[in-house]
């Protein structure tokens, strides 16, 4: 055996492992920020809002929905159903958000993001920190990008309908 | 020998196309599966949402024109405030500008526009923002609004706590000169419920993002101590 070879047989043997740790991570992503807003439905709308991107009455609909959805796209990822899809939607949302909060900055709103359900606005005095939340952004949409090019993952519901070991790496 | 060997490469083939085949369908309506999924869940937010949304609501007496804010005063230029009631910075901002706010007011150089939004519900575990809010619609009702303000900044609950009780906020009504037995049925009932809704939704659809914003005859004031404001009503009123 050459030692390419052996590495080559390495890597298979971590990536499943990396990418169950992408997959839960985000799930507690999502569950964490779709559960932080979905108590208080109107102060998502405020804070979609406070980006001054769309109509109030829009914003207010997106804000509402959009708890939800993250919750969905959390449970999706920790029980591993459509895998890939579910990262597409995600890094898509993501870079939403990022586009979003870039577009606050250059047109020098003071908000916050209202990722994790602030309610969009920032306590008096403090300043907006845009770059660490689009840097942590970024970081969520490299776990997102992994899963996208590898979904498939062990102890997911996509492994078990497949009916395969789950280390087995097949690209769908 | 040879020919054996091609129909089992043949029958190896065969199996392998299926078996891609079955993965296909599988992927479609796994993916067919999670997009339904988000889709309903976004649904469903919406839908909750607009039944917690109150229709229709009462402007308490005292209010301006379009029904946002209570007015006080009758000077020439106009001060919006936007102020939550469990907001510290407002709290703050009451303690530092407002005998300056309240001179003004008594000098006839403004009219304040006091919007008591409830941005801050997610900040105590009873919606504080919300009950304080209808409950200073309550005292507006019977003629108190400002007293019963101040009452509420001078008592004013921590971030995170349950705030104060409705018997609570009964008793300080009571307290600063209110009918018990009516204000309580107010602060009991909700009855300005709707209307704390009405104010929140305007602000927001004002660009107001955080509490306190203080706006002179429109214009947002960064300098929220007592010069500046005295400085921005000075400016605002020549």
């Amino acid at each position: 055996m050459t030692a390419s070879r052996t590495r080559a047989a390495r890597r298979p043997a971590v990536r499943p492992w990396l990418g169950i740790a992408a997959r839960l991570g985000l799930a507690a992503v999502w569950l964490l920020a779709g559960g932080a807003k979905v108590d208080d439905l109107a102060a998502s709308g405020r804070a979609v809002n406070a980006y001054q991107v769309m109509p109030y009455d829009l914003a207010t609909v997106i804000g509402a929905a959009l708890p939800f959805v993250e919750l969905a796209l959390g449970v999706l990822l920790l029980v591993g159903l459509a895998t890939r899809v579910v990262a597409g939607v995600s890094a898509a949302l993501l870079l939403v958000f990022v586009t979003g909060i870039a577009s606050a900055w250059s047109r020098g709103l003071a908000i916050d993001c209202g990722c994790f359900g602030s309610g969009g606005q920032l306590a008096a005095g403090q300043a907006p920190s845009y770059l660490p939340e689009i840097l942590r952004d970024l970081g969520f949409l490299v776990l997102a990008g992994f899963l996208l090019i590898w979904p498939r993952t062990p102890f997911s519901v996509d492994g078990w309908l497949a009916g395969e070991a789950p280390v087995e790496d097949v690209d769908e | 020998m040879s020919s054996r060997k091609g129909r089992k490469n043949a029958a190896q083939v065969v199996r392998a196309q299926i078996a891609r085949e079955k993965r296909r369908t599988r992927t479609i309506w796994t993916s067919v599966a999670a997009v339904a999924v988000l889709v309903i869940a976004g649904l469903i937010g919406w839908a909750v949402y607009s039944s917690q949304k109150s229709e229709t609501f009462t402007t308490p007496p005292g209010a301006n024109p379009p029904g946002t804010a209570i007015v006080l005063g009758q000077g020439p230029v106009t001060v919006d405030l936007y102020e939550d009631y469990l907001c510290p910075v407002c709290k703050q901002f009451q303690q530092t500008s407002g005998e300056t706010l309240n001179q003004l007011i008594s000098e006839g150089k403004i009219r304040v526009n006091f919007h008591p939004v409830a941005f801050l519900n997610r900040f105590s575990t009873t919606e504080y923002s919300t009950r304080s809010s209808a409950a200073a619609g309550c005292a507006a009702q019977g003629g108190k609004f400002k007293e019963f303000t101040d009452q509420l900044f001078a008592r004013q609950p921590a971030e995170g706590s349950a705030g104060l009780s409705d018997d609570e906020l009964i008793d300080i009504g009571a307290g600063v000169g209110l009918n018990r037995d009516d204000f309580g049925s107010c602060v009991n009932d909700g009855k300005y419920k709707g209307w704390t809704e009405h104010v929140t939704d305007d602000a927001s659809k004002s660009g107001v993002t955080g509490t306190p914003t203080i706006r002179v005859n429109g214009k947002d004031v960064a300098d929220r101590s007592p010069e500046g404001i005295r400085a921005a009503v000075e400016a605002a009123g020549k």
